[in-house]
């Protein structure tokens, strides 16, 4: 290629590019606009490869509907609907959005469709109740459709359990450890008694989310009030404190080199977290394998991450959108999304499926769904406001100070509600 | 001017006005100017796209209360006030300074004594160079993820310290640690760099200099402090000014150190790790409160401008005849030219 070619050619994809973003305005908004097919923004991991594969050469049932998936990255998906319904131009049709995100976009709930308008009462039947509920926004409309489910579980070491003389069988320890109170005191066994003297916890940031994610009340209501200065948040907290006091959280951050370490070398005993962690734990421990076990998380099961799918209002054909959404999370595609991607259904009829009941070595065979699936049954319902991050950064930060660098408890929470309070005030919350 | 390039233009063009260059505003004039401006307007097409715009739009934003989609709400200058009572902004200013005075004045130094030793006869001083510049362009995500198990309770940092028999520090968990953590990745980044700036500036001292410095009997450190120094200070305060203004923008260094995919661990334990730009990304693009943040980019301009200033002052120092900047090089230049 010539240089002049060369010169050409760049002008002309800048100009091109330039043109692109005048003409957009115009357009209808949609980043399929002029296409064959409908868009769809999602992460890597959060949608079946296979189904979106089957879904761009067009989606069964639905005659002429074909659907183009594209990866953002999980980190960036968020601000690139936020941008583009900002500026009204190449809003995909269709996209996914994290559990904790969907409630940010209550305020501007509008951009994106009622889905009750499109007929989703009819598939009600199919979705977990509280999944289905935690769709709408306070106003009452549906602006998410079910995606996949985050339900809980206490994970434990069963060999440290039982060189300590706990019970160790996946029925006896949901028996003997049935709350916070009695898990911190299994803690204090593993600790005096256990092989390696084991921690009860990586950090007790993790036993606050869970804590929390147990009540239905958060950290703002949905009159836009501020109530994490309430008791359900301080039970939270001061049981947090309690297991750092008592020497049970070995103060490692997760995901950090020191947490691998100590996971793998059987200093930590137990994690409190959601199905999702599962790979995790298998990545990071993989000599543990075995060892593990999963039960009943101590005060009951909840819901902790999963994901909706949302349709924005620039999607150019509502009633195609819809019937993606309800062939791609139906409780068949649901049962294979998890079988090829781990994505745990929000459908219950999957979860008597033979295909989920597969004995895993990594628990010692036993089989994950047989805790899953109660648990993802059992979980509560919970109001998430479009604040709660403004509101928990403060109480998740204090806590990191009293367990880090020592800080006073009863100062760090009078210290994190003060800030909370002054965050809120800004964003029009009392 | 009088060599017109398009031929279809001068005949039009020399009827009108035979004097072309008295009138440049005429349409003749303005179609000469065309193709030139033609050439150079992907720059401030871009320019006013991706720069001019979004700063005079921010100065806008930080007046407003938004979210980045629903309706902006005018709230004057609320958001300064705001701001100003934000204990967590002035404590990640604080931060910001603290870093940026254990990593840049350690690191101007590290790189000045670098740059000498490049300068001097080494072999293979290309390969050298190379090798310090490799930090700068490598991706720092990637260079945060080793520098994590190097900071770690029981990674290299420590262990090499109970080699020597220290005790192992807390480099992620206690505030020091924090800050120097940030501030060794700063370094280790920026070392490179500087050093070759500060290198291109020794190799524009003419020779002369330092056969005299030895003939007079000077030994290289007096060399260093009496010749180099003070002909490389318009250099020093371009890595000043620089370091400055980057150092004041610290940003991912603390924020993937500290990745977590729980808020509460955003700038690290009390937040010792939390730096202005850091603050901003967390209120504007975590919690959508792009007004806050606009206001917080314009606070940490006008910080970082009244810090560019006081640099100046500090290196240039009163001495009329050492000029500071640009245009004192450019004069010292020309004078040996000159000569």
């Amino acid at each position: 290629m010539s240089r002049r070619r060369f010169l050409g050619a760049c002008l002309g994809g800048a100009g091109a590019g330039l043109l692109g973003l005048t003409g957009c305005g115009s357009a209808e908004g949609s980043a399929s606009a002029g296409t064959d097919h409908l868009s769809l923004w999602y992460w890597k991991g959060s949608l079946s490869d296979k189904l979106l594969a089957t879904a761009r050469r067009g989606v069964p049932g639905v005659p002429g509907l074909k659907v183009r998936g594209s990866q953002i990255p999980d980190g960036d998906i968020d601000s690139k609907v936020r941008t583009s319904l900002a500026a009204r131009a190449y809003v995909p049709d269709v996209t996914v959005v994290n559990n904790d995100n969907l409630a940010t976009f209550f305020p501007d709930e509008n951009e994106f469709l009622d889905l009750r308008e499109l007929g989703a009462q009819s598939v009600r039947d199919q979705y977990l109740e509280w999944k289905w509920k935690a769709c709408f926004t306070p106003t009452g409309r549906m602006i998410g459709f079910p995606l996949d489910a985050g339900p809980t579980a206490l994970y434990y070491r069963r060999d440290l359990f039982r060189e300590a003389g706990l019970a160790h069988e996946p029925a006896d320890v949901a028996e003997e450890i049935p709350t916070w109170e009695k898990f911190i005191a299994a803690g204090r066994t593993l600790r005096a008694k256990g092989p390696g003297k084991p921690y009860l916890v990586s950090n007790i940031g993790n036993v606050f989310q869970q804590v929390l994610l147990q009540s239905p009340k958060q950290f703002v209501d949905a009159d836009n009030r501020f109530i994490g200065d309430q008791e359900h948040i301080r039970r939270a907290w001061d049981l947090s404190v309690d297991i750092l006091r008592q020497g049970l959280s070995a103060r490692i951050t997760d995901g950090t080199p020191d947490f691998n370490a100590a996971m793998s070398g059987g200093r930590i005993a137990t994690m409190t977290t959601a199905v999702w962690a599962i790979n995790g734990l298998k990545d990071t421990a993989p000599k543990t394998s075995g060892s593990w076990r999963l039960t009943t998380m101590p005060d009951g099961p909840a819901n902790y991450g999963g994901s909706y799918m949302t349709l924005t209002r620039y999607c150019r054909d509502p009633e195609a959108g819809f019937a993606f959404l309800k062939w791609l999370l139906s409780p068949a595609n649901q049962l294979e999304s998890y079988q090829e991607m781990a994505l745990f259904p929000t459908t219950p009829a999957a979860y008597a499926d033979p295909a989920m009941h597969k004995p895993d070595p990594f628990f010692g065979g036993q089989q994950p769904i047989d805790v899953f699936g109660p648990a993802a049954e059992k979980a509560p319902v919970v109001y998430f406001s479009p604040y709660e991050e403004s509101a928990n950064t403060p109480f998740f930060q204090e806590l990191t100070n009293v367990e880090m660098l020592g800080k006073n408890p009863d100062r760090a929470w009078r210290d994190a509600v003060n800030t909370a309070e002054t965050t809120l005030s800004r964003v029009g919350v009392s | 001017m009088a060599t017109v390039l398009d031929p279809a233009d001068a005949p039009a063009a020399n009827e009108k006005q035979p004097a072309g260059r008295t009138k440049p505003t005429t349409p003749g004039g303005r179609r000469r100017h065309f193709p030139p401006l033609l050439a150079i307007s992907p720059f401030y097409v871009l320019f006013a796209a991706f720069g001019a715009f979004p700063i005079v739009f921010s100065v806008y934003l930080s007046f407003q209360d938004w979210d980045g989609i629903g309706d902006m709400r005018y709230v004057g200058l609320k958001q300064y006030g705001w701001l100003l009572q934000d204990s967590v902004f002035w404590h990640s200013v604080l931060n910001t300074f603290e870093i940026w005075f254990l990593s840049t004045v350690p690191m101007l130094f590290l790189a000045l004594v670098l740059a000498f030793l490049l300068h001097s006869q080494v072999r293979f001083s290309g390969a050298y160079r190379v090798a310090y510049f490799i930090p700068n362009v490598t991706s720092m995500v990637a260079m945060t993820v080793v520098f994590g198990s190097v900071f770690a309770q029981a990674g290299l940092a420590n262990s090499a310290l109970r080699v020597i028999g220290l005790d192992g520090v807390g480099w992620l968990s206690s505030e020091w640690g924090i800050k120097s953590s940030v501030s060794l990745m700063i370094i280790w980044r920026w070392v490179g760099y500087n050093a070759l700036i500060f290198l291109a500036g020794l190799q524009a001292i003419p020779t002369e200099h330092f056969e005299a410095a030895r003939v007079d009997g000077a030994n290289s450190r007096q060399t260093l402090f009496r010749v180099v120094l003070p002909q490389l200070r318009p250099v020093v305060l371009f890595a000043a000014v620089t370091s400055t203004i980057n150092g004041l923008q610290i940003f991912t260094e603390s924020q993937v150190l500290f990745q977590s995919t729980d808020v509460g661990t955003t700038g690290g334990p009390g937040q010792e790790g939390m730096t202005i730009v850091l603050y901003l990304w967390q209120k504007a693009f975590k919690e959508h409160q792009f007004g806050y943040g606009a206001a917080m980019g314009w606070v940490l301009f006008a910080i970082i401008a009244v810090f560019t200033v006081i640099n100046w002052r500090l290196v240039a120092g009163s001495d009329d005849d050492r000029r500071p900047g640009i245009a004192g090089l450019l004069r010292r230049k020309g004078a040996r030219r000159g000569r």
